[in-house]
């Protein structure tokens, strides 16, 4: 039995495109312990995303697995079987794109309340308005459609809906990128004190001041592998694989 | 130092269309200058505006249904906010050169680098060919592409990100401008890449001797590239600060600017964030359009409009009306 929360072991995949053999990410051992905060850095083509959406269980493998727990979340033909779904819930990259356009804010979070804590209606709304207030969206504003709402609140509110499942693991691939200097401060803020609060994180990000904010640990990644990873202080002051020092150096300072 | 200017925007007002008879301020009272051979960074929130004034310097608002609507642009003598189409044609790109900013959607994307190069190098359609392709290696070695005889030939879904952006640099810079407006030319793009851009923009300034805008919304990046700062928020220019002297700046704005940058605290301490949110367009306050936000607020901010842009010392201008009871005057 494994001690980690998540553990990837000879992770690869690969994708076919038109009679190519794209090897995305290439046998990768990966873990999460509880209450921790990885992140994945690494540029882009690099093969994080994609390593990102199979610990969530929307891309399978080409070899290798993933357990949770100790459980292979890949059994069968579903990935997180039955409840084991709702530990690890994801983030997306772009908040202009991962919420419904036509669907009020509250109703997009109060649906995913309702499926994942079997509430009733009035019970889920009431849950999810905490949830928005929590992440500083007022119940105004979670009233209107993401259209109204800058890219700021709608990454917090993608956020507030990823954690209406009450997850272990909260996966974000790139949260910050399409966001401003401030709003993603405000969601930094925010994912601090998540991870206060005993959430375990997996960041993923090209972001390095991000990273060093939050993270205990880091993976750098190149080319589909895991070229170094360690402490988030020793990987910032002693880099020891190349293409980490070429990465840290072009931080502006 | 005067004969030194090589642009001055004095007061622009930008408005937009929405409907015949709704116009939107977008800009109100941005002013700068822009000195030869000057890297000037250009900072503010998404919605600052500074796009906006960006494509008043190339002539290109028409396009987003915007026109400037007060105000004076001066390049060289020529005043471009009265500069029609026929003016343009000799401005645009021979001597103010832009670099949009999605480089992923820059290049046209059925037009082999070659010819769009070419369209570049050969506006007037007088230049023999053999001439043009000359060029065009030239222009893809300068930028620092690897086997541009290959590069000609290729497609831009061939190329990566960084090359994209580094093609649309070698557009830009094929006339041998004057000056370069650089429009967030690296967001989008990684850490290492970015920084490969800035040093390229920073070889072509020593080497030609180009003045470059560079507009961006990380305080960071511009603070470590640029001579000088210009601040933007809500529509108008509020701070101009050279860069080594950013700490020392002159309005709340910067400062808040400076101190939400997430190295400056320990690991998961406390982020030190602009509250609120900047104004949205067309619901602007009068007086100070950061006093909603601003931590030394007084009544006199909100009562003052419009706020001026004054010159402080030799090289620094703010907006901020209290500028000497909160920082204590000019150092």
């Amino acid at each position: 039995m494994s001690k980690h929360l998540i553990e990837a072991k000879n992770l690869s995949v690969t994708f076919n495109s038109y009679g190519y053999i794209v090897p995305a990410v290439k046998e990768v051992d990966f873990y999460l312990d509880k209450t921790e905060v990885v992140g994945v850095v690494g540029e882009s083509g690099s093969g994080k995303s994609t390593f990102a959406r199979v610990l969530a269980g929307l891309q399978f493998p080409t070899s290798g697995e993933v357990t949770f727990k100790g459980e292979n979340i890949f059994k069968g033909g579903a990935a997180y079987p039955g409840e084991l779904r709702k530990a690890v819930q994801m983030v997306f990259q772009d908040p202009y794109s991962s919420l419904n356009p036509r669907m009020r804010v509250i109703n997009a979070v109060t649906e995913a309340v309702m499926h994942h804590q079997h509430a009733s209606k009035k019970d889920a709304t009431e849950i999810a308005h905490n949830l928005l207030q929590r992440m500083g969206i007022s119940s105004t504003d979670a009233r209107k459609y993401p259209s109204a709402l800058s890219g700021g609140q709608r990454q917090r509110a993608s956020v507030a809906r990823a954690l209406s499942a009450q997850p272990e693991v909260l996966l974000a691939d790139e949260p910050t990128s399409a966001i401003d200097q401030s709003a993603q401060s405000q969601l930094l803020e925010l994912f601090a004190e998540l991870i206060a609060s005993g959430l375990s994180v997996v960041l993923v990000s090209h972001d390095l001041g991000v990273i060093r904010y939050l993270c205990d640990r880091v993976y750098v990644m190149e080319s589909g592998i895991f070229v170094e990873s360690g402490a988030t202080q020793d990987i910032f002051h002693k880099p020891a694989n190349p293409y980490t020092q070429k990465l840290i150096a072009s931080i502006p300072k | 130092m005067k004969d030194n200017v090589l642009a001055t925007i004095q007061d622009l007002r930008i408005d937009v269309r929405v409907t015949r008879r709704i116009r939107l301020r977008i800009v109100d009272t941005a002013s700068l200058t822009i000195q030869k051979g000057q890297l000037l960074g250009l900072i503010g929130e998404s919605g600052s505006g500074k796009t906006m004034l960006c494509r008043a310097l190339v002539g290109t608002l028409n396009r987003r249904g915007a026109y400037i609507e007060s105000g004076s642009i001066d390049f060289e003598g020529i005043d471009l906010v009265k500069a029609k189409k026929k003016d343009w044609r000799n401005i645009r790109g021979h001597k103010i050169g832009y670099i949009p900013q999605s480089a992923l959607a820059g290049p046209n994307p059925v037009m082999r680098i070659g010819a769009q190069l070419a369209e570049a190098i050969n506006q007037s359609g007088k230049k023999p060919s053999d001439e043009v392709r000359r060029r065009a290696l030239e222009l893809l070695e300068l930028v620092q592409i690897r086997r541009p005889e290959v590069v000609l030939k290729q497609y831009p879904y061939e190329l990566s990100g960084g090359m994209k952006q580094r093609v649309m640099i070698a557009c830009a810079i094929a006339q041998n401008p004057k000056l370069i407006v650089a429009d967030e030319p690296t967001t989008g793009l990684d850490v290492t890449v970015q920084a490969e851009i800035m040093e390229l923009l920073r070889s072509i300034r020593k080497e030609f001797d180009t003045s470059i805008i560079l507009v961006s919304h990380d305080l960071q990046l511009i603070n470590s590239v640029c001579d000088d700062i210009v601040v933007m928020h809500a529509g108008a220019t509020i701070e101009k600060v050279p860069s080594s002297k950013v700490t020392a700046a002159l309005h709340p704005y910067t400062h808040a600017l400076y101190d939400s940058r997430i190295d400056l605290v320990e690991p998961r301490g406390k982020l030190r964030t602009i509250k609120g949110q900047p104004p949205s367009v067309g619901k602007w306050p009068t007086g100070c359009r950061f006093a909603d936000r601003c931590d030394f607020v007084k009544d006199v901010c909100r009562t003052t409009d419009p706020t001026p842009f004054a010159q402080v010392n030799e090289n620094q201008w703010s907006a901020c009306i209290r500028h000497k009871e909160i920082y204590g005057g000019a150092k």
